[in-house]
């Protein structure tokens, strides 16, 4: 069952068309991913869903029915432009915004109290957000967003602005989160992440999804018949004519090949192990990275 | 929620009451300090070439008169150089002095204004007995002083039973010149900080935050409705803390009579002091409560009406510095208020007045001058009918601004694109 429906969502914005009947179905408890690059209509689409904005025509179901405002407090909100109240002490910004999502009060503050402590920021609970680093306004953003144990969790780029260990951290929470019942939305172009932690993705361009589906089928979809091949001792691969070619990378561990059309894995195999010894042969499969890039670039 | 918390606003809260009595007494107060210090001798040398009025100076504890004799006064700028500091100024009296009703005062220092005014007063009483008497009437100056007229007006007003009460044209156009004023400062100034905090979360980007929590129109009425009751507490407290304020002064016997019963004193009072007993009178006769109830009424109307104009055109902007193209004509018709309320004081039943207390832009700050003389009560009833009315009016397009506005960063907007957002 899909957890929210984006049907035939249609947004314009003065004589500028946003989204052209953008479809996108994630399934209850997945982490999902909306990929595009900036300006491809990702956040108006995230502004339609969390009902900042309207779309002009299509629909948005939750849970299998329309969208009431209602919903809202079920929903978890991260922008991409972070922004915190700077002149309020970091426990107040947190149980007024919890507030915000209809928590009550005392339940708040033991939320609030849990979650400092969990990103180790109890020590700071009565400063001032602005004497913050960013990494730790960061979090506290993150717990704003969070803390009201939204069914629905939507990120916009989460691992901006933190640093390795702090995004580490960041990923295994949004992983348990998901492990406790939550539906994640997560907007990027970081292209790693997604490869770590989204079982699916949707793709836009130019206001319209151009590629969707699950991130190892997508995969395999764009995969170019590469592999990569280890032979013993200090041999060199030569490349074969009507059976494969050798390409040029610096960045795998032993020799890029490339199939011929038409010539099979089972063929290069048995001419690898004729003239070398055949230490092992993986396939490589390209990466979200290149996926993007090179669909991106077709749609242009 | 952040505007209160600031420390500053509670402390000016409780201050700003205080200032407003201190600043009553500190003319007072300076007078008092003034005269209390200032108690250096001005020492003026008199040359009396008339022979005749050198006395008209008299000494008192602030000036010394010392009349110079033989060679000295031909030459008073050497016995000034001589007396090296020992006079302040020279007075020189020309012998036609009665003709030319002149003298000449020579110092290196001019001379302040108190100084010259009480040489003035000296001078012309002199000269003045000087001509009664040479018109050798022994009865003229008693006849003179007979014919002096002091004519002075009461005003009375009629209540409902026909009781006299006294009014004062003058206390009337003060109080109401306080009240347009307090309404223009307190709307320009609570309007300002919605548009800085509007700005301030447009800027730091929480509104994105906010509004995916609930809908821009409810957070665009919270912040007025929010800093609105906030505005009327403060006004309460200061309302609260004048009345104490002035009713121990007035106990202590330093506000004078202000805290004892109007009319009593107006019955009690010897003839002497019948100005307090009239301003007081006139201050009686003033429906205070319907005067503070529309003060209310008009100011909420006028709050709200400029206050969602400024949550608009504040939703418009990207930084504060950039608001003032939207401002200034707010500001500007604020100020046209303001100079119309001042302009219809002196005819606050006039056409002028009429008009601009009904057209609800103005008629906050100027209904305010004309409340205190008791306005037809189908022009109030019209003008708060129209004043709510384009205030809601104000709210709804401010609101479609407010809605599209917060979330779009980048260019400068211009009037014309915020009227396409509107539609």
């Amino acid at each position: 069952m899909n957890f929210i429906d984006v049907n035939g969502v249609v947004k314009q914005y003065d004589g500028h068309l946003a989204l052209d009947h953008v479809d996108l179905h994630v399934p209850q408890g997945a982490i999902y991913g909306l990929l595009g690059p900036n300006g491809a209509g990702k956040t108006s689409l995230i502004r339609i869903i969390n009902r900042i904005t309207r779309a002009d025509s299509g629909t948005v179901l939750l849970n299998g029915r329309e969208m009431v405002q209602e919903d809202i407090a079920n929903i978890g909100y991260l922008p991409e432009e972070r922004g915190l109240y700077k002149k309020i002490k970091v426990a107040d910004e947190i149980v007024y915004l919890a507030r915000l999502k209809g928590m009550p009060k005392p339940l708040a503050v033991s939320e609030m109290e849990k979650w400092l402590e969990r990103f180790d920021l109890t020590e700071w609970r009565n400063r001032k957000v602005e004497e913050l680093s960013k990494g730790m306004q960061q979090k506290v953003q993150f717990i704003t967003t969070v803390i009201h144990r939204p069914q629905l969790l939507i990120f916009d780029e989460p691992f901006s602005g933190f640093d390795p260990v702090n995004a580490e951290q960041l990923k295994r929470e949004i992983i348990q989160l998901r492990d406790e019942g939550s539906t994640i939305l997560f907007s990027t172009h970081n292209m790693a992440s997604v490869e770590e932690i989204c079982e699916q993705i949707t793709l836009i361009n130019h206001s319209r999804v151009v590629l969707e589906g699950k991130v190892a089928d997508i995969k395999r979809q764009h995969k170019k018949n590469l592999f990569v091949v280890n032979v013993a001792g200090e041999e060199k691969v030569e490349p074969k004519n009507g059976l494969f070619e050798v390409v040029p990378n610096d960045d795998v561990n032993g020799t890029l090949i490339k199939l011929a059309t038409g010539a099979t894995l089972h063929d290069a195999i048995a001419h690898l192990n004729e003239h070398h010894t055949l230490t092992g042969i993986t396939e490589k499969l390209p990466s979200m990275h290149e996926i993007f890039i090179e669909t991106v670039q077709n749609n242009a | 929620m952040t505007i209160v918390g600031k420390k500053s606003f509670i402390i000016m809260t409780i201050l700003i009451p205080f200032l407003l009595i201190l600043l009553l007494f500190v003319p007072i107060l300076m007078k008092y300090i003034n005269d209390k210090t200032d108690s250096s001798q001005i020492r003026i040398a008199v040359v009396d070439r008339s022979r005749n009025y050198g006395g008209a100076f008299k000494d008192n504890g602030r000036y010394r008169f010392e009349l110079l004799q033989g060679d000295s006064m031909d030459k008073p700028f050497d016995t000034y150089k001589k007396a090296s500091g020992r006079i302040d100024a020279i007075m020189v009296i020309p012998e036609d002095v009665l003709e030319r009703q002149q003298v000449d005062l020579f110092s290196e220092k001019t001379l302040d204004e108190s100084t010259m005014m009480y040489l003035n007063q000296c001078l012309t009483d002199t000269l003045s007995k000087a001509k009664i008497a040479s018109f050798h009437d022994p009865d003229l100056s008693d006849k003179i002083a007979q014919s002096q007229v002091n004519a002075t007006i009461k005003s009375k007003k009629w209540n409902e039973n026909g009781e006299e009460q006294e009014q004062s044209a003058t206390i009337a156009s003060i109080i109401g010149l306080v009240l347009a004023f307090l309404t223009y400062t307190f709307v320009l100034s609570y309007g300002a900080m919605i548009m800085n905090s509007v700005v301030e979360e447009k800027t730091n980007r929480i509104v994105e935050v906010i509004v995916s929590s609930c809908k821009p129109m409810e957070l665009m009425m919270g912040k007025i409705i929010g800093v609105g009751l906030v505005g009327l507490t403060q006004f309460a407290i200061w309302v609260v803390l004048m009345g104490i304020a002035m009713g121990v002064l007035g106990f202590m016997g330093i506000g004078g009579d202000v805290s004892s019963s109007p009319e009593t004193m107006g019955m009690n009072m010897p003839e002497a002091d019948s100005t307090v007993a009239s301003m007081m009178s006139a201050f009686a006769s003033i429906n205070w409560l319907s005067l503070l109830g529309n003060f209310v009424l008009y100011f909420i109307g006028g709050y709200l009406l400029y206050s969602s104009l400024f949550a608009g055109f504040g939703s418009a902007v990207d930084q504060a510095s950039d608001s003032s193209q939207f401002t200034m004509p707010i500001i500007l018709i604020m100020m046209v208020a303001l100079y119309a309320g001042i302009g219809c004081m002196s005819n606050p039943n006039g056409p002028m007045a009429v008009w601009c207390s009904i057209i609800p832009f103005t008629s906050p700050v100027v209904m305010m001058v004309r409340l205190p003389f008791d306005v037809p009560w189908w022009q109030l009833l019209l003008s708060i009918v129209l004043l709510f009315a384009t205030a809601l009016l104000c709210i709804w397009i401010s609101a479609r601004i407010y809605r599209t506005g917060i979330l779009l960063y980048g260019k400068k907007r211009s009037f014309k694109e915020i009227v396409k957002w509107i539609k």
